[in-house]
């Protein structure tokens, strides 16, 4: 189970403090979303989530365990491994194909190449852009991007995906479509049977209306 | 990740950006070419004074007895040649004028001399055989002056005060520095008969002056001036200090190309570090260690580097065979491994950057 305690983050020392000692519990099988004003944190908060931040107040847990001291290596496996992440722009490398970029964080999470195509081929057919595995990103539409990112962010099932205004960028047909990728992720659960959070940070009120919970910072 | 895995990540992405990758490959090409161009054409001229200051004696050494005082004995011979400094050493007496004895004394003069030693040191056999104490050996030129057919035959002594034949028993030509019996005939010496002079090769230019002592203390003139020394110590010096400057113009020369070559490859990949700063940072999000990244920055240099090392000693050979001053290969592949590390050394410090960059801030920045 994700969860923050008495969560506080400035960007420079003495600088203003974000979150105010938030400690919250997102719950496993459900999609949270995280709204607020502009300058409130939302995509911060999703970083110190995903251990790219470290908190300069409280604590990140993981199966109850802090993980927001542990060394940078072991952050960045436990990244691969056990945190998926959608951006907003779907950040899909453009020099490679569909299939390869859904594959990156189980390469780096040590998976073998041919485990891990299979996976992602898995991924994109449930996706509905298997079509689309061997073209490169320039040759897919915005939704159908973020739908791949989806597939990234899924990969190595992680426990836990955080999404950072996935819909930001997409008209209403292809937010419903990732909305609705993301929301079959938690429900159809992980491999070994327990439940995914899903975690998005977002303005869209579609979003809102949709989501299972929402933490307003 | 695993290593193959890496390495694929690493080939794939030098194919993705060929512009760094093309440029990485051919400045480790003009570091290469370069550098066998230049520095292997300084090696090789150096090589060419050392051959020729060898040849002009900066490594011979001869003590002659002035006063016919028995000296140079040829136990003194053997002593010397078995000097640690010493390549050679033969003991000459002082040449005579011989001529065919089938023409007799109105025959063509030429010059013989007797040599006390291992004779495989100053000529080389090419017919016949070695000559016993007291047979000769005849030179390609010296046969023709005496008007032999074959290196086969005997020659008499042209003095009219001293009478002497010897049998020739074959042909010879002369090894450095004894060139100049390609002029006439060598003639074996008898056993424990003294020589006039005492030819020193000594193993190196370097150690000629402690040659020169050494062989003086075994020769061991009772005054000064009853022996003349042939000095090569001058020459010796000489070559030294050529061959210093040439080392120092050829190191000089080489480390101001690896150093320059490895600035502009560290320049350009810190530029494509910083313009391919999304595509890390999301490396980074996704999973990658600052280690994996650092080996990908790292490997995606030396992969261009190996095409460039491999391209340049092509070219630089190329170069080098025009200028007539082809390096060994060990030079070559020498050059090319120090030119690979020189660019892999100098993607460090950029790919170190790149790891250590905020995966955030880079994230963030549009």
């Amino acid at each position: 189970m994700l969860a923050v305690r008495d969560l506080s983050f400035s960007y420079t020392r003495g600088g203003e403090e974000l979150f105010d000692g938030l400690t919250h519990q997102f719950t496993p099988g459900k999609v949270t979303a995280v709204t607020g004003p502009s300058g409130r944190g939302k995509s911060t908060l999703l970083y110190v989530l995903g251990l790219m931040l470290s908190p300069s107040q409280g604590e990140v847990t993981m199966s109850g365990e802090s993980v927001s001291t542990i060394s940078d290596a072991a952050r960045s496996r436990l990244r691969a491994a056990e945190i998926g992440f959608v951006f907003q722009d779907a950040a899909l490398d453009a020099t490679r194909v569909i299939l390869d970029s859904v594959i990156e964080p189980a390469l780096y999470a040590g998976w073998s190449r041919r485990e891990a195509r299979s996976r992602g081929r898995a991924l994109l057919e449930q996706m509905g852009v298997a079509a689309r595995a061997d073209h490169k990103p320039g040759e897919i539409s915005g939704g159908q991007a973020q739908r791949v990112a989806v597939c990234r962010a899924l990969v190595t099932d992680p426990s836990v995906i955080l999404a950072d205004e996935p819909t930001g960028n997409l008209d209403r047909d292809n937010a419903e479509g990732v909305l609705a990728a993301l929301t079959q992720a938690t429900s159809h659960g992980r491999d070994d049977g327990g439940g995914r959070t899903v975690v998005i940070a977002t303005h869209d009120p579609f979003v809102l209306e949709h989501a299972d919970e929402v933490l307003a910072l | 990740m695993r290593f193959l895995v890496l390495l694929r990540e690493a080939l794939s992405t030098t194919w993705a950006n060929k512009v760094p990758t093309a440029l990485v490959a051919l400045l480790v090409a003009i570091m290469c070419a370069t550098t066998l161009a230049t520095v292997g054409r300084t090696a090789a001229a150096e090589q060419q004074v050392a051959e020729r200051l060898d040849a002009a004696g900066s490594r011979l050494l001869v003590v002659t007895d002035t006063r016919g005082g028995d000296l140079i004995t040829p136990a003194v011979v053997t002593q010397t040649r078995g000097l640690s400094v010493t390549e050679r050493a033969v003991g000459v007496q002082i040449p005579v004028d011989v001529t065919n004895k089938a023409i007799g004394a109105g025959g063509t003069r030429v010059p013989a001399w007797t040599v006390d030693g291992d004779l495989s040191e100053v000529l080389t056999l090419t017919a016949g055989r070695w000559p016993h104490p007291g047979e000769a050996l005849v030179s390609t030129t010296g046969q023709e002056s005496l008007g032999m057919d074959d290196p086969v035959g005997a020659v008499q002594l042209a003095s009219s005060t001293q009478v002497g034949d010897y049998s020739v028993v074959g042909a010879f030509t002369p090894k450095e520095p004894f060139g100049a019996y390609e002029a006439g005939l060598v003639i074996a010496a008898e056993p424990g008969v003294p020589s006039d002079s005492l030819y020193v090769v000594v193993s190196e230019s370097g150690v000629a002056s402690a040659a020169q002592s050494a062989v003086l203390g075994l020769v061991a003139p009772p005054e000064f001036d009853s022996i003349s020394v042939q000095s090569p110590v001058a020459l010796a010096e000489l070559q030294a200090e050529v061959a210093g400057d040439l080392g120092t113009f050829g190191r000089t020369l080489l480390l101001g190309v690896l150093g320059a070559g490895a600035l502009l490859v560290a320049i350009v990949v810190l530029a494509d570090v910083l313009v391919r700063r999304k595509d890390l940072g999301r490396r980074r999000a996704l999973g990658a260690t600052r280690g994996m990244i650092l080996a990908l920055v790292i490997a995606r240099t030396l992969l261009p580097a190996l095409l460039g090392g491999a391209l340049g000693i092509g070219v630089g050979l190329w170069l080098a065979s025009r200028f007539d001053a082809l390096p060994p290969w060990q030079f070559s592949l020498g050059t090319a491994t120090l030119a690979v590390l020189a660019a892999v050394a100098s993607a460090i410090l950029p790919a170190l950057y790149a790891a250590t960059r905020d995966p955030v801030r880079v994230l963030r920045t549009p």
